[in-house]
């Protein structure tokens, strides 16, 4: 272009000789038809002129004193030169109309505000010619005035608008009302440039170049007075607005999607959906459609509106790399809320949510970021060069993300997903493909869930019914997930040292296995016993037989070494065998036998019709332990069946030998037990009625006969009696303890009085505990057989009292709720039973756990003898190291005993808290 | 120079070894040792024999106890309380234990520093042995010296001669051991 400087002095000279100083200087009456017009710009430049601060007056002047250098030496050209340039900066001059006008033409299109700014009026003819003349001597020249010009009438009219709109909060379209503002202001600048000037400028591209340059002056100046500090949050919340909708995420909310609704008025059915549920149900062909076709028209009008708003954001300048950055942040928080409202809780197998998920992220995600980047680029010249904003590597790298945020998301479910095992296997799944991507998502799982488990799980308030459960479940999840078992081990091993810590766990488990396996079809247990785990002894035993390999085996071509992240005592367990790992967690088998053997007896001495269940439990569990460690099981099991067979013969033999049954005595049945075997039975001894005495010692006279050199030894506390009662005006026919039938069987007498008797009375003459005697006779007080006149003092009740007289009874109550007080004085009865009987019963623990304390004592004494007086610290400390199973008992159980001991006598207090032994 | 290296090198992982093996050997026999004393200790405190009792020391590895023996009626001994120290070795029962009197005591087979002469606790010793029947072989002895090889020969002739004096010798001898 520069190639051409003859013919543009050519030119001007022409120009020149046309233009003519007479001319320029007619032009201020001449430019204007309108003298109101003409005079205001002029007053309103000086005006500016006089009140513009010092920045602008300085630019203005540098930029006169270069053109005054440039053309120093010809001063007739110069002459022509500064009275064009008079003229075009009249024309161009931007009236200072201020903001408010602006504001108020914010929404239209445009047209009436150029009117008002005086931008569309067409140049006068002389205006033309200077221009042109500008435009061939020094187009460069002008354009930088021009620059300078806008920025200074911004900064005097616009600015201080703009700011006080940015620093008033609230509103809701705010930075949208900023951008169409200043897009009016663009225009205003720009529109006498586009329409009148470019067109004289002869190559496009140098024009394009002078336009990019004012842009530049209009971009910097609007930088400049709209700090992006505060636009950048406003720049956030439209795109997190508009983004939610374009990307569905509001719809995935289910409250806001049925406000929408509701507001809409309109059942209309959003057929563009990316809701993973439905998507879920359609065909395969169809999921291909579904995020690609048939937007909603709310998406559509949302996302040209978003569009058209970053387009005119562009091209106030406050596009580029800011915005992008802006935009960058919240498409990333849009990814995770995308994937937080669409799949959490969402755990249905098979699991096709990251197919989903990568679908949305090429298709909605990506097309919307396309889109916007393609407009917020970061090149001002804002050449379309072509090269995408978006590459496919980007896009991968999004899907990666979406895949990792998935799994972040199912971790931090992962508690409740093992909860809600079976039904959440998708999300295993899930949580799967994320473990398996990246390498220290493994240890995030771990780390994150054991800490989730701990707080939810490992603590006083959890049954250890649920605890088990919850790690039965984890125990399969986490098969699923890592069929290795290395997660499975790091996370068991907090679950399972809690487990050992507590009382019950062996007993849960074993009355687990020993539970009705009918009823635990469901896979919840019921709330107080693991029925699951007999359907799951039954169900894997095959597996464990198959899988009886040892560490080394030589012969297994599939062995693999142990995975590298795995514990150093890390040991493989073949399968998710849940069983194995329960009674793993015992160090020895015997714990767990024990507990068996007190179950199973519970168990076999109640009455019957047959022990299938038992027999098959048995049968299973010693393809587990071997036979040698269930011995004891299996000759509990082998009792009972030959007993059965016995009590069949020895009743035989009675009726044989003559013995007929007499009018009111009952059948006597027995089970004989090898007591060896069993575990020891805590009863309560008492003294049974004569005619049960009588017949004892028949059937042992029987049995005796039969099993040479063996003795019967009767365990009156065990056992059940069918009682018959027949009173005044009711009868009874139940089963109940032998304790409880023994108690009722001394009310019997002959006389019509009905039969009372005391509590001390009744405890001497059956040899039985008060507590014992007390609870008996609550449960038939709540039976409704006996009442309790007066304390300790009870009496049967021949006549069932009738409604009225209830009433009479309770004469305090009022009538209406007679009834009630009825039925609550029986629940009364039958919880106050309840309690006496846990107390006989607490009473009989305590003794056993006297009983143990003994041997304790026993200990003690022979330290205290030997090692002089001792500290209750030290004496513990020594009882652990010396008492072989450890001393079960804590501090202030021992300080308890201890101090019982010295109020006994035989031990006394020492200075300094010592202990000693009293000889 | 370079020979020796390499011999030092070659025999490190040996020595190492042997060294290894040795400890782990000992390991388990202090196990074994251990295992049969709690057993001891066990069977002491469930059956417990009139005049005798014994119980491991507070230094936690149960090869030292204290015994406590009660004098035997109709003995010089009669009502006077008498603390013995068992030191086990390493490899009980196959070697007797270390028995010691604490209190000291006037007897023919017991020098002044404690020390007994009782065969089994010598060359008689046999793993069938225990603790208690040790105790009571020495509350036995208490009543029926062996005054055939005495380590207080005045006791052993005082004993023969005139029982009261050796009474009052034995209580003069003797001093309850103060509890710390």
């Amino acid at each position: 272009m520069l190639s051409t400087v003859p013919l543009n002095v050519g030119r001007r000279r022409v120009c020149g000789s046309v233009f003519s100083p007479a001319a320029l200087e007619a032009h201020p009456s001449n430019t204007t038809a309108d003298s109101q017009r003409e005079q205001t710009p002029v007053a309103s430049f000086r005006e500016s002129t006089d009140s513009s601060s010092t920045f602008k007056t300085d630019s203005q002047s540098t930029s006169f004193a270069t053109i005054g250098g440039l053309t120093d030496a010809a001063s007739p050209e110069e002459d022509t030169l500064n009275q064009a340039r008079q003229t075009v900066k009249e024309f161009l001059s931007v009236p200072n109309l201020g903001f408010e006008l602006l504001y108020s033409f914010r929404n239209t299109d445009g047209s009436q505000a150029l009117k008002e700014w005086n931008r569309l009026s067409p140049p006068s003819k002389e205006t033309t010619e200077a221009l042109e003349y500008l435009m061939r001597t020094s187009p460069w020249t002008l354009f930088e005035w021009y620059g300078n010009d806008i920025r200074r009438h911004f900064l005097v009219n616009f600015r201080t608008g703009l700011s006080k709109m940015l620093n008033s909060t609230g509103e809701e379209d705010l930075l949208r009302t900023i951008v169409d503002c200043l897009q009016l202001a663009r225009q205003i600048y720009l529109a006498p440039v586009v329409h009148y000037l470019l067109p004289l400028i002869a190559t496009h591209h140098q024009g394009g170049g002078q336009l990019a340059q004012l842009q530049r002056a209009f971009h910097t100046v609007v930088q400049y007075s709209l700090p992006w500090k505060k636009i950048s949050p406003l720049l956030a919340r439209e795109l997190t607005r508009d983004a939610a909708v374009i990307l569905g995420i509001d719809a995935l909310d289910e409250d806001s999607d049925a406000d929408r609704m509701s507001l809409d008025g309109t059942e209309m059915e959003r057929a563009y959906s990316v809701s993973y549920k439905e998507w879920r149900q359609e065909s395969p062909e169809a999921q291909l459609h579904m995020m690609v076709e048939g937007e909603d028209d709310c998406v559509t009008f949302t996302r040209d509106r978003l569009l058209a708003f970053l387009d005119g954001l562009q091209l106030v300048g406050l596009g580029g790399d800011q915005a992008q950055k802006v935009f960058a942040n919240v498409m990333n928080i849009m990814m995770g809320d995308f994937i937080r409202a669409a799949y959490a809780g969402e755990w249905q197998s098979p699991s096709t949510a990251p197919q989903h998920l990568e679908q949305w992220v090429e298709n909605v995600y990506a097309r919307l970021a396309a889109q916007v980047l393609a407009i917020i680029h970061s090149d001002p010249a804002g050449t379309q060069s072509g090269a995408m904003e978006v590459s496919l590597r980007d896009v991968e790298k999004w899907r990666a993300m979406g895949i990792a945020r998935l799994g972040k998301l199912r971790v931090s479910e992962l508690f409740d997903v093992v909860v809600d095992w079976p039904v959440s296997g998708g999300a295993v799944e899930d949580l799967r493909r994320f473990t398996n991507n990246s390498s220290g998502a493994r240890m995030y799982v771990t780390h994150f869930f054991s800490i989730n488990l701990l707080q939810r799980l490992l603590h006083p308030g959890a049954s250890t019914v649920e605890i088990l459960q919850v790690y039965i479940s984890i125990i399969r999840a986490f098969h699923i997930l890592d069929p290795k078992g290395v997660l499975l081990d790091r996370i068991a091993r907090p679950i399972r040292r809690y487990l050992r810590d507590r009382d019950d766990t062996v007993k849960v488990i074993v009355s687990g296995l020993l539970a009705d396996p009918a009823t635990a079809d469901g896979p919840t247990a019921t709330g107080d016993n693991l029925a699951e785990l007999a359907a799951e002894l039954s169900k894997v035993h095959q597996h464990s037989m198959q899988n009886n390999r040892s560490e080394l085996d030589y012969d297994d071509l599939y062995w693999l070494p142990d995975p590298v992240d795995a514990a150093p005592d890390y040991r493989k367990s073949k399968s998710a065998d849940v069983i194995d790992s329960l009674v793993s967690l015992f160090d020895s088998k015997e714990t767990f036998v024990k507990e068996m053997q007190t179950l199973l007896a519970d168990r076999l001495i109640q009455k019957r019709q047959n022990y299938d269940q038992e027999i098959t439990v048995l049968e299973l569990l010693k393809i587990r332990f071997g036979d040698s460690a269930l011995q004891a099981c299996e000759v509990m099991l082998k009792d009972i069946s030959d007993s059965r067979r016995l009590d069949l013969t020895v009743r035989n033999d009675q009726i044989l030998s003559g013995y007929r049954k007499q009018a009111g005595v009952g059948k006597l049945h027995a089970k004989v037990l090898s007591r060896f075997f069993w575990p020891e039975f805590q009863e309560q001894e008492f003294k049974v009625p004569d005619e049960i005495t009588k017949l004892q010692e028949r059937y042992a006279t029987c049995f005796e006969k039969r099993k040479d050199s063996r003795k019967l030894k009767w365990r009156n506390g065990l056992g059940q009696v069918t009682v018959e009662l027949e009173l005044e005006n009711h009868t009874f026919t139940d089963e109940v303890t032998t304790w409880q039938a023994t108690v009722i069987y001394a009310f019997q007498s002959d006389s019509s009085e009905p039969a009372t008797r005391t509590i001390p009375e009744l405890a001497e003459e059956l040899e039985m505990t008060v507590p014992l005697v007390r609870s008996a006779c609550l449960f038939w007080v709540s039976k409704r057989i006996l009442t309790e006149v007066h304390r300790d003092t009870f009496r049967v009740l021949e006549i069932l009292p009738t409604e009225d007289e209830e009433h009479h009874a309770h004469g305090t109550g009022d009538y209406s709720d007679g009834s009630d007080s009825e039925a609550g004085d029986t629940a009364n009865a039958a919880a106050a039973a309840e309690a006496a009987a846990a107390a006989a019963a607490k009473e009989s623990t305590e003794a056993a756990a006297m009983e143990k304390m003994n041997v304790h004592w026993q200990f003690i004494v022979g330290m205290l003898t030997n090692q002089g007086p001792m500290a209750l610290n030290r004496i513990v400390m020594m009882l652990k190291i010396a008492v072989p199973g450890g001393f079960p008992f804590s501090n202030e159980e021992l300080r308890e005993f201890l101090s019982g001991m010295v109020s006994k006598g035989k031990l006394e207090i020492v200075n300094g808290g010592n202990y000693k032994i009293v000889h | 120079m370079d020979y020796s290296m390499e011999d030092t090198q070659n025999s490190a992982p040996e020595a190492q070894q042997a060294s290894k093996l040795n400890s782990s050997g000992q390991k388990s026999d202090t196990q074994s040792v251990t295992k049969r004393l709690q057993a001891e200790l066990m069977q002491l405190m469930l059956s417990p024999s009139p005049g005798i009792s014994a119980f491991p020391d507070a230094d936690g590895n149960l090869l030292s106890w204290t015994a406590t023996i009660t004098g035997p009626t109709e003995t010089p001994y009669e009502g006077l309380t008498l603390k013995l120290s068992f030191a086990f070795p390493n490899n009980y029962p196959y070697s007797p234990p270390t028995v010691l009197f604490k209190t000291p005591i006037y007897h023919p087979n017991v020098d002044f520093s404690g020390r007994i002469c009782l065969d089994i606790l010598k060359d008689k010793w046999s793993a069938v042995y225990n603790v208690s029947s040790v105790l009571l072989s020495l509350q036995s002895l208490l009543g029926e010296p062996n005054n055939a090889s005495p380590l207080n020969a005045q006791a052993a002739e005082l004993w023969d001669s005139d029982q009261a004096e050796f009474k009052r010798h034995v209580l003069a001898r003797h001093q309850d051991l103060d509890d710390e």
